[in-house]
């Protein structure tokens, strides 16, 4: 028995397994993480070797370069690049998508042990360390203080950190720009040479007297107790007493010869956060956490946090990453429910019946919902993606419904019970309901067999949109005959309110059918001349194409503007802090978008892990903007970064300044696209002076912002060059030399201050005032083991050299690279610009220029969009083939595509917009789409042409009657996609290009295929008969022959 | 006795099943899923992509005081709905066991 006579046969059941699936579909959305996008897998690898002493050429000799050439050998990688500097190599490996990074982690470990042996004797064991997005930031926290600043890091550490990291799936808490607590015996290098006593033995006596031995137990009567030295400072200020040796029979005190200073802890990362000084929190999670539960929790929590806190201490959110998933998957969902409702009103509109309207309406609910299932069971999340899977197949997921219950209609106004109509309406269009949603399942299914990094998008798109048009096919076929049959009733009660509101509806959509007849009795009549003028309007598009700008992704709004300033090596933090102060200012007045405007200036500490992941010193400034949301501002976020970036343009102190929409640097989805131009080349000279010019001629591409080098100047430093000789005579050596520098300059940790718990450094040191010029430095006494004073001038000089910047490499060159930001214009016109200027440079023998970042992505990407186009095309053309048994029909339909492509072209000029991947993949779903209208038409005609209809009376009569089909599943279709292609909310930069292309490919194609494809139908019908004709004339003139012959 | 051939579209056949239950004919025998045309009008019923919908034959022996009222109320049915299609023809029963 077949589904459709069974579930009319057994409604209960039928029903209440749809209640099921629905139930199961709820109880799994309740159950789904919310996150911007599927889980991306890792796939890089670095390994660290470090090197202690060797300079960067050597690591790049002795290190890096064994290591990359054993691990080029590893599978499945994509690039290998490296960066060599002092004391070490970090190689990254970077793998393409799609395979396990722990089998290619024990690959590369493999590989490491092979190798080992080929490095230099001091160099340590590689460490092997994966990168992963876990370790992006998920909140950021900024405490502003005013009077609590000097014990703001204890304060934030104990209140602040502590109960954050006992959040389920917070990783770690981080807290950059509060300084530490540290007590500085600072030390006058006079005074001390008067008594004959050096910082070692300070530092010594320090940690010698800041003790608490035990001293063992006694017994007293009939007691025994415990016998204890307790000599540790409970005060900093006790330090100053301690004697450090005597003079002429006089105690030397501490404070003879130093001060005690109990400050903060001096070279350190300031934060200003809206202009006032304070820490930034850092929350990163742990792997596989959700981020928004993270989140929630932490918004949770801080209230009571806030409580605890001193009064002046202010906890405010910088970044909160959720916030953005949160505004993303609101806007889809709204975008959602509009899709549905605009469904809704189609389907009233061309039905005029309420029953009607709401079975076919039912099944959105169903497939949409049973999607969740397969969310929840393949441990996926509730994102972008899977959402706008959702947004996409509204409009298609009726289609079936729409074509079952016309079928039925039918019938039933034939006369037929509904029970009876139902089933026979519905296994009349079975087949062909089933072949279409093949057709679109030939489309997205192979969706699902992308790799890179657009498969991580598309891989869900295509199983959630194929899953939800097996279910819908599968309502529309059990559900759909089933309700047509309690529901629909053979005579309708006319309403007369509803009739004097429908009324005019049908009147123009009965005049629409007329006006169509005539306009194609015409077209068929003048076929040629017809197919002659649409195929010109074909051609004519494509040629428009080349005024399509193209680039990777669109450029997402999330409101952050991540902004990295440098000033020349080695200026001091003090000018750094000048600088953003000022910019601050500028900005705050220029730019109220501005929510929170958080800058840190500064050296991180070597313990911060966050900070010393990232880059910085004294002379870089790094900053994190955030806008109030896109709906609340008229200037788009790439807008104010582009005048930020003029702006910047006014501050020449500044090096290098770059301006990053979205937070990080292009080469991902959500950025603006970057270029990267990749100077491959042996010669540094050779290369800085290439890279140097490609900047000039960059810098006068318009559309080209924020060009950077990579390489860095040569670092200016200051080095003390001993004379061996001369130390060894005062029997020194060099590593007794160079520590007593370290001691005197950066400072001997001597003890550490306890108190409540915390421990804080002591570190004894020169005074500040005695350690700022050259003289000072020359001055440092070094003592020797006779406890001889030798002044450092004497063994050795302090000269100023250039130390070589990080040598970078890609796949085993020395390579530069020159990227830019692509702003207000597409990425393929700046490098139509930029490229003939480039072909036009002089470059050195040996030195290659690669455009590699954004344009490489894209330009894969295009290509597998190509060869999944030309894949997809084969399979609906197989799909068709077999279900019309015929070569040319399936043919015919395909012309569809063209105008759907035709109509791409047209709407990307008339709205301005760039050809993306976004865009791309709206192309290809047409292909699936504007075939079923092809699809629904062919059947009919061939059916009246089997009923025994004229070719012509076929044609016009079929095309007549299945327009209103057609619209009506194309406007639904269409209208589901509008509040996608409109949308303003956060995210929908990201989807309308898609929304726009299906739009316009399916509204040309639509108009366009219902001409054009009858026509064709004619042309070919009437050759097909003419050569019948003809066969028959020849065998009838043969068999004349035959007779004649025969008489 | 007499046999009654009925031929109809196969949506009318539980209504005629009903009906001759109600005027008293219990035995039938139906052919199902079978193809047919009219001699005049009406759609073929092929069961094909262009004629897809299908004939039912009912063969019922009733008693001859029993035919003029089923055949009335078959042809009230195909006067109702008459593009779905019906037909009936008797004819004499020699013998039966």
């Amino acid at each position: 028995m077949s589904l459709y006579s069974s579930s009319v046969k057994r409604p209960v059941t039928t029903i209440l397994i749809f209640v099921a699936v629905v139930i199961l579909g709820l109880f799994s959305l309740q159950k789904l993480p919310i996150d911007l996008y599927p889980d991306i897998d890792t796939n890089t690898i670095m390994v660290m070797t470090s090197y202690s002493g060797a300079s960067a050429e050597d690591i790049e000799q002795n290190v890096t370069r064994p290591l990359e050439n054993s691990l080029n050998s590893v599978e499945h990688l994509k690039h290998i690049t490296s960066s060599s500097k002092e004391n070490i190599s970090i190689v990254t490996l970077e793998f393409e998508y799609g395979y396990d990074i722990d089998v290619l982690t024990n690959n590369v470990r493999d590989k490491l042990n092979m190798v080992s042996s080929m490095l230099p004797d001091n160099a340590n064991t590689p460490i092997i360390f994966k990168f992963s997005s876990d370790m992006i930031p998920i909140v950021l926290l900024s405490a502003q203080a005013h009077e609590s600043v000097p014990g703001l890091y204890k304060i934030l550490d104990e209140n602040v950190a502590n109960s954050l990291a006992r959040v389920d799936g917070v990783g770690s808490v981080s807290i950059m720009g509060a300084p530490k607590r540290e007590v500085h015996v600072y030390i006058d290098p006079l005074k001390l040479e008067a008594y004959h006593l050096s910082i070692e033995t300070i530092a010594q006596l320090i940690g010698a007297e800041n003790r608490n031995i035990p001293g063992g137990t006694f017994d007293i009567g009939s007691e025994t107790y415990a016998l204890r030295v307790q000599g540790e400072f409970e005060d900093p200020r006790e330090i100053a007493n301690i004697v450090v040796g005597a003079s002429n029979g006089a105690a030397i005190h501490l404070s003879d010869v130093a001060r005690v200073d109990d400050s903060l802890e001096e070279r350190a990362q300031e934060t200003f956060t809206n202009g006032v000084r304070g820490a930034m929190i850092i929350v990163q999670k742990q792997s596989g956490a959700n981020s928004v539960e993270i989140s929630n929790q932490i918004q949770k929590q801080l209230p009571h946090i806030q409580k605890n806190l001193p009064a002046d201490i202010k906890l405010d959110y910088i970044v909160d990453t959720s916030d953005n998933i949160r505004n993303t998957i609101a806007s889809l969902v709204e975008t959602v429910l509009f899709a549905l409702l605009f469904v809704v009103i189609v389907v009233f509109f061309f039905l005029g019946r309420w029953r009607a309207t709401v079975i076919i309406v039912l099944t959105i609910p169903i497939s949409l919902i049973a999607s969740f299932i397969y969310l929840y069971a393949s441990g996926n999340s509730l994102n972008m993606v899977s959402l706008s899977a959702l947004s996409i197949s509204i409009g298609m997921v009726v289609d079936d419904a729409i074509v079952v219950l016309e079928n039925v209609t039918t019938h039933i106004e034939r006369g037929a019970d509904p029970k009876q109509a139902a089933v026979h309406g519905t296994n009349e269009v079975a087949i062909s309901v089933i072949a279409s949603t093949l057709t679109l399942i030939a489309v997205f299914f192979p969706l699902t067999l992308i790799t890179g990094m657009t498969g991580v998008f598309f891989r869900q798109l295509g199983w959630m949109v194929t899953i939800m048009m097996i279910i819908s096919t599968t309502a529309a076929l059990s559900l759909t005959p089933m309700l047509c049959s309690k529901m629909l009733r053979l005579k309708r009660t006319e309403n007369k309110y509803f009739t004097k509101f429908y009324g005019p509806i049908e009147k123009v959509l009965d005049k629409l059918d007329d006006g169509f007849a005539w306009l194609l009795t015409h077209c068929v009549r003048h076929r040629w001349i017809t197919s002659l003028v649409v195929l010109g309007v074909f051609v004519a598009s494509m040629f428009l194409m080349k005024f399509v700008g193209s680039e990777f992704f669109p450029t997402m709004d999330n409101s952050r503007l991540g902004i990295n300033l440098e000033l020349p090596i080695g200026t001091r933090v003090e000018v750094a802090k000048d600088v953003s102060e000022r910019l601050y200012k500028e900005w705050t007045e220029k730019y109220p978008e501005i929510k929170v405007f958080n800058y840190t200036v500064g050296q991180a500490s070597s313990d911060n892990t966050f900070g010393s992941m990232q880059s910085n010193g004294s002379h870089i400034i790094s900053m994190n903007l955030r806008l109030v949301n896109p709906s609340e501002r008229d200037r788009s976020i790439t807008e104010i970064a582009g005048l930020m970036r003029e702006d910047l343009k006014h501050y020449p102190e500044l090096k290098k300044a770059l301006v990053n929409v979205g937070g990080q640097r292009g080469g991902g989805m959500t950025g603006q696209s970057a270029l990267n131009y990749e100077i491959y080349g042996f010669d540094f000279e050779k290369t800085d002076s290439v890279a140097q010019q490609l900047k000039r001629i960059l810098e006068n591409v318009k559309g080209a912002a924020d060009i950077n080098i990579s390489r860095s100047d040569y670092q200016p430093e200051y080095q003390v060059d001993f004379d061996r000789e001369k130390l060894a005579l005062y029997g020194l050596n060099l590593s007794t030399a160079a520590t007593y520098i370290r001691n005197r300059i950066n400072g001997n940790t001597a003890s550490y201050f306890r108190e409540d718990g915390d421990e804080y450094d002591i570190k004894v040191m020169y005074d500040p005032e005695h350690r700022q010029s050259l003289q000072d430095i020359e001055n440092i006494t070094l003592y020797n083991a006779m406890g001889n004073g030798i002044k450092l001038k004497e063994v050795g000089k302090v000269v100023e050299r250039f130390t070589p910047p990080t040598i970078e490499r890609k796949d085993r060159e020395r390579i530069i690279t020159v990227s830019t930001v692509v702003q207000d214009r597409p990425m393929s016109e700046v490098i139509a610009d930029a490229q003939p200027e480039i072909d036009k440079l002089d470059l050195p023998s040996g030195v290659i220029i690669e455009l590699s970042g954004s344009y490489e992505n894209q330009q894969e990407s295009f290509s597998d969009m190509g060869v999944l186009a030309v894949l997809i095309i084969i399979l609906v053309y197989i799909v068709m083939a077999a279900q019309f048994e015929s070569f040319t029909y399936p043919a015919i339909i395909m012309s569809s595509i063209m105008f759907a492509f035709s109509g791409i072209v047209l709407i990307l000029l008339l709205t301005g917009t760039n050809l993306n991947m976004m865009s791309m993949i709206g192309a290809i779903m047409l292909i699936g789409i504007v075939v079923k209208n092809g699809i629904v038409l062919i059947d009919y005609i061939t059916l009246n042409r089997e009923r025994g209809m004229s070719v012509r009376r076929a044609v016009i009569d079929g095309g007549k009657s299945r327009l209103r089909p057609v619209l009506m599943t194309s406007l639904t279709t269409i209208l589901g996609m509008v509040p996608m292609a409109v949308g303003t909310g956060e995210g929908a930069e990201m989807w309308r290009p898609m929304g726009i292309a299906v739009i316009g490919g399916l509204t040309f194609s639509t108009v366009l295929t219902l001409l054009f494809v009858p026509t064709m139908y004619t042309i070919f019908a009437y050759n097909g008969i003419k050569r019948t004709r003809k066969k028959l004339h020849k065998s009838q003139a043969k068999q004349a022959k035959k007779q004649t012959e025969e008489v | 006795m007499k046999a009654i051939f009925i031929s109809f579209d196969q949506a009318y056949y539980e209504r005629i099943i009903e009906m001759l239950y109600k005027s008293g004919c219990r035995g039938f025998t139906a052919f199902n899923d079978v193809v047919g045309r009219g001699s005049n009008t009406g759609d073929p019923h092929y069961g094909t992509h262009a004629w897809p919908s299908l004939v039912q034959g009912i063969l019922t022996v009733v008693e001859a005081a029993r035919v003029d009222t089923v055949l009335e109320k078959l042809h009230e049915m195909d006067l109702a709905t008459p593009k779905l299609g019906l037909r009936a023809f008797v004819w004499n029963i020699e013998k039966s066991i």
